[in-house]
């Protein structure tokens, strides 16, 4: 049984002008999850991810990490953001200096932590985010894709036990979506991290994730694992969102052409399965 | 447009340690500034354009249009010393009449402009080397330990960092303006320019309001504190820094008692 890393209890949030961002939200994240966070423009994502590492206070209820309250004091809240690393959706609003190196040592500097400490978690991070050649350029020589790495790497080096990402793969061509998964995937697995991605993009969810939840209008509507959540192809539908490609062929071939499948497939490898078996 | 910062990324004396550097080329600033002498500010133009380019690696044709740059407000600037009025027709080499008064060249004046001309060329030429091999990374890191308020030092490390991207911002709304006529004449052309540039201003306060989030979940205390780079001590530069100054000086002071 997985232990809970961080839970949202009751969570209620307005913006200052009034919009009702979070509406009773109840969402539990557990410790090695690939989580997905799926909902519409407006859905309440990125407030809700802000809640995770204090950006923002909820207005009533409660956010808790692995089981305990968060504290707010200062001591609590650079706890908490070392703990609970998170990767902006916009690269140009996290690389604040002209340096790779030194964008990517920001963090652990902040940690207080020796010269060579620092200095070694960079060029780990670096590696690990396949970047390790463009150390010494200029942050504004980047592509697009390279900046994302470079985000990635910034918040690595400070050793996050949860690592959440706003919009990983919004903005990148098809290989850099498909090597963006891959490093994150990887890094899970090497350090044991629980990842919680923020996406509207559909497709990859199936592939990478193991428990999704869906949101629409700032409520939880749906959680589950891939399988469980895209059965339930009318509420999603109501929220905004569709089925994967693969998953929606299916169901029409299912539902309107009579083909034999049970469980329908979200993922080109389980399509090719079911449509063998026929 | 390339700028110079770009050479200096890819300029061979880039990873000399940028302390060396900063006080080589200011060190060599201040005895052309000081030395005032035709030849001496001819041999430093030299020696500084030379380092760039055949050291440095920046091309000449992009080293001799940077030169251009601050050629028009020299002219200018030398043309007010070169040129005279007087009433006296006989200090002049070259005059035309002006009513009552000449209006001419004086050997004196065109010594005077010539000397003053080659010495501020000789100044921008020392600052020339220092933008070419030293990335602006670099030299804010020698402005930092050279003890320059850490606020300043920031503020200036963040406007460099994000130039490119207001530039590019500016540019690609001007672009979406244009395609929709934005700029057919000149009124409309002013109108448009206007509200981008409010756009733009609203567009940089958000940014900021961004990067301060992101700075905050790292772990923002106030100080833009990051690690050092490393570099290499040249010793050839410290010789060279020392053995041309030393040179410049004499020589200086040769010229100046006709010994």
């Amino acid at each position: 049984m997985r232990e809970s890393v961080l839970k949202l209890e009751d969570l209620n949030f307005k913006y200052p002008d009034g919009t009702h961002a979070l509406k009773e939200i109840n969402m539990e994240f557990k410790r090695g999850e690939f989580i997905a966070l799926l909902g519409s423009n407006g859905a309440g994502k990125s407030t809700l991810l802000h809640h995770l590492n204090g950006i923002i206070r909820p207005s009533s209820g409660r956010v808790l990490f692995e089981g305990k309250p968060v504290d707010y004091s200062r001591k609590g809240i650079i706890a908490l953001r070392q703990a609970v690393g998170m990767v902006f959706q916009d690269p140009d609003n996290q690389l604040f200096s002209a340096s790779v190196y030194q964008d990517v040592s920001f963090g652990a500097v902040n940690l207080r932590l020796p010269e060579d400490e620092v200095r070694r978690r960079v060029e780990i991070a670096l590696e690990r985010t396949g970047i390790a050649h463009l150390r010494h350029k200029p942050t504004h020589a980047l592509s697009f894709g390279q900046k994302k790495r470079a985000a990635i790497a910034g918040v690595l080096v400070m050793e996050p036990q949860v690592l959440a990402l706003d919009e990983p793969t919004a903005g990148l061509d098809p290989k850099g979506v498909t090597e963006i998964m891959q490093l994150l995937k990887e890094t899970q697995r090497e350090l044991g991290l629980t990842v919680i991605i923020s996406t509207h993009d559909i497709d990859i969810v199936p592939l990478h994730c193991n428990r999704v939840f869906v949101m629409a209008e700032g409520r939880n509507i749906l959680e589950g694992t891939p399988q469980e959540v895209f059965s339930q192809s009318q509420i999603l539908r109501s929220a905004n969102l569709r089925l994967p490609r693969i998953g929606h062929l299916m169901e029409i071939l299912k539902e309107k052409d009579g083909f034999a499948i049970d469980d329908i497939p979200m993922t080109i490898a389980g399509a090719r399965k079911a449509l063998k078996k026929l | 447009m390339t700028n110079t910062d770009t050479y200096a990324y890819a300029s061979r004396l880039r990873s000399i340690e940028p302390m060396q550097k900063f006080i080589f080329a200011l060190l060599t600033l201040a005895i052309c500034l000081w030395a005032n002498h035709v030849i001496v500010s001819v041999l430093v133009i030299i020696i500084m354009g030379g380092c760039a380019v055949w050291y440095g690696g920046t091309p000449l044709s992009f080293y001799l249009k940077l030169l251009l740059i601050p050629l028009a407000f020299l002219l200018i600037g030398t043309l007010t010393i070169v040129i005279n009025i007087s009433s006296d027709s006989s200090i002049f080499i070259w005059s035309i009449p002006i009513g009552n008064t000449w209006l001419g060249v004086t050997q004196v004046g065109l010594y005077k402009g010539v000397k003053l001309f080659l010495r501020v060329l000789g100044s921008v030429a020392c600052l020339y080397f220092l933008s070419l091999t030293t990335p602006m990374v670099d030299i804010l890191s020698v402005l930092q330990r050279l003890k320059l308020p850490q606020l300043l030092v920031e503020m200036m490390s963040l406007i460099y960092r994000f130039i490119f991207v207001l530039l590019d911002t500016a540019n690609t709304i001007v672009i979406a303006q244009d395609s929709r006529l934005g700029y057919r004449n000149l009124a409309t052309g002013f109108r448009s320019l206007g509200s981008m540039a409010a756009n733009l201003f609203i567009r940089a306060y958000k940014r900021s309001n961004a990067i301060y989030i992101s700075l905050e979940a790292r772990g923002y205390d106030g100080e833009l504190q990051v690690v050092k780079e490393s570099y290499k001590s040249s010793r050839c530069l410290s010789v060279a820094t020392i053995g041309v100054n030393l040179f410049l000086i004499i020589l200086t002071l040769i010229l100046n008692r006709r010994i």
